[in-house]
């Protein structure tokens, strides 16, 4: 009589640790449906599910100068301006590669900017299957938020359990102190893009 | 010995529990609602303000009768404008910052404001972590709408849950008043910029 009850008591007390176990290592909703990652490195080609993404170069900038309603616009920014030059190409069928994210060493996300109003070369890139494009993102970034940061690139901004490039910043050159190794006064978004891989 | 400390434990219960059942009711019932409700605290000016997502700082508030940051007016109308330096305090870039001050006691025909960058005028960009930008609040008001030489405006804040009830997702939830600022409010007969 009294090993069963004292049988029963373990039973429940090991259901409790079981069940409260399980309710504190559940996984995290958003981590379930996050988008998944195709890792890479820049310079390589990296296959998202609908698009293929390769980075060719990042530009550091104080200014950034644009045209805007056919007026010049230079436009300042708190950090750095960051300019990311891609080359995209649709997978299998025409397509969009619309959200661009600058995610520093620590996590901090850093969203392309939307200060530069619609052009014909920042996102939403419309791209088609074996059309190389050239698309630009653009992101308002600290300085120390350079060293260790990795790009992400997806079709849509909240797309989940869609693929999203992740692309390692490791190539971009930065001095001792996390600094950028070359950053320009200014940057011209019109000025046309020097010919042949760089 | 036993008995009487039992017989004690069993008054204590009985009478508790009247007690508590009685708060309850009461409570049920609103008895509390007559309790004098914790008024808003008047916040500092010269320091940053931590509300919420945002790190917030005042700077000036000031009437316009032009455009101002590329924000129009309608004829006959006149613009409340409030230039507050804010900071993205959560770790992606955001532009949840409609809401964070409210002129108090002011006659609103949209409580919406405009929201433009101070920089180049854009209109309401998102901020991304850590970097400050001076954003100006515009507030269009009837041209023969009187406000008091100092105007306070409510600050609101909101708490972050790591889980939200429905999804489980993390966000910022539960908008509370988290205090009161209190400006002097210029008049700018000219343009604005």
């Amino acid at each position: 009589m009294r090993i069963r009850i004292l049988g029963n008591l373990v039973i429940l007390g090991a259901t409790v640790v079981l069940s409260y176990g399980m309710q504190v290592s559940k996984p995290h909703y958003a981590d379930l449906t996050a988008p998944i990652p195709a890792d890479g490195a820049m310079h390589d080609t990296i296959r998202a599910r609908s698009f293929d993404v390769r980075l060719d170069k990042v530009v550091f900038a104080r200014a950034l100068k644009t045209n805007q309603f056919g007026r010049q616009k230079l436009l300042t920014t708190s950090g750095l301006w960051a300019v990311v030059t891609t080359s995209l190409t649709a997978t299998a069928a025409s397509t969009t590669v619309a959200d661009g994210t600058w995610q520093g060493p620590t996590g901090l996300r850093y969203h392309q900017t939307e200060r530069l109003g619609y052009r014909q070369d920042m996102p939403p890139h419309g791209v088609d299957p074996g059309l190389e494009k050239r698309g630009l993102f653009v992101f308002e970034i600290p300085p120390d938020q350079i060293r260790g940061a990795s790009l992400l690139i997806a079709a849509r901004q909240f797309g989940p359990l869609d693929a999203q490039a992740r692309i390692s910043l490791d190539g971009v050159p930065t001095s001792a102190d996390g600094q950028p190794a070359d950053v320009l006064p200014e940057y011209d978004l019109d000025a046309p893009p020097p010919q042949g891989k760089s | 010995m036993f008995r009487t400390a039992r017989s004690k434990v069993q008054t204590w219960i009985t009478a508790g529990a009247g007690t508590i059942a009685a708060l309850f009711v009461a409570s049920l019932m609103g008895a509390f609602g007559a309790l004098p409700a914790h008024a808003p605290p008047q916040l500092p000016l010269d320091t940053a303000i931590d509300a919420g997502r945002w790190r917030v700082q005042p700077v000036r508030a000031y009437i316009s009768h032009a455009r101002t940051y590329g924000v129009l007016m309608k004829p006959g109308q006149k613009a409340l404008v409030l230039e507050a330096d804010l900071t993205n305090r959560t770790a992606q870039s955001d532009k949840a910052y409609f809401n964070v001050f409210k002129p108090d006691g002011l006659a609103l025909p949209d409580p919406m404001p405009m929201i433009a960058l101070t920089r180049d005028a854009t209109l309401t960009p998102e901020l991304h972590p850590g970097m400050t930008e001076r954003m100006a609040y515009v507030w269009p008001l009837a041209g023969d709408a009187i406000v008091p030489a100092s105007l306070s405006f409510g600050v609101t804040a909101e708490i972050f849950k790591s889980r939200d009830n429905l999804y489980g997702m993390p966000g910022w939830f539960n908008p509370y008043r988290l205090g009161t600022i209190t400006l002097p409010v210029a008049d700018v007969p000219g343009t604005g910029s």
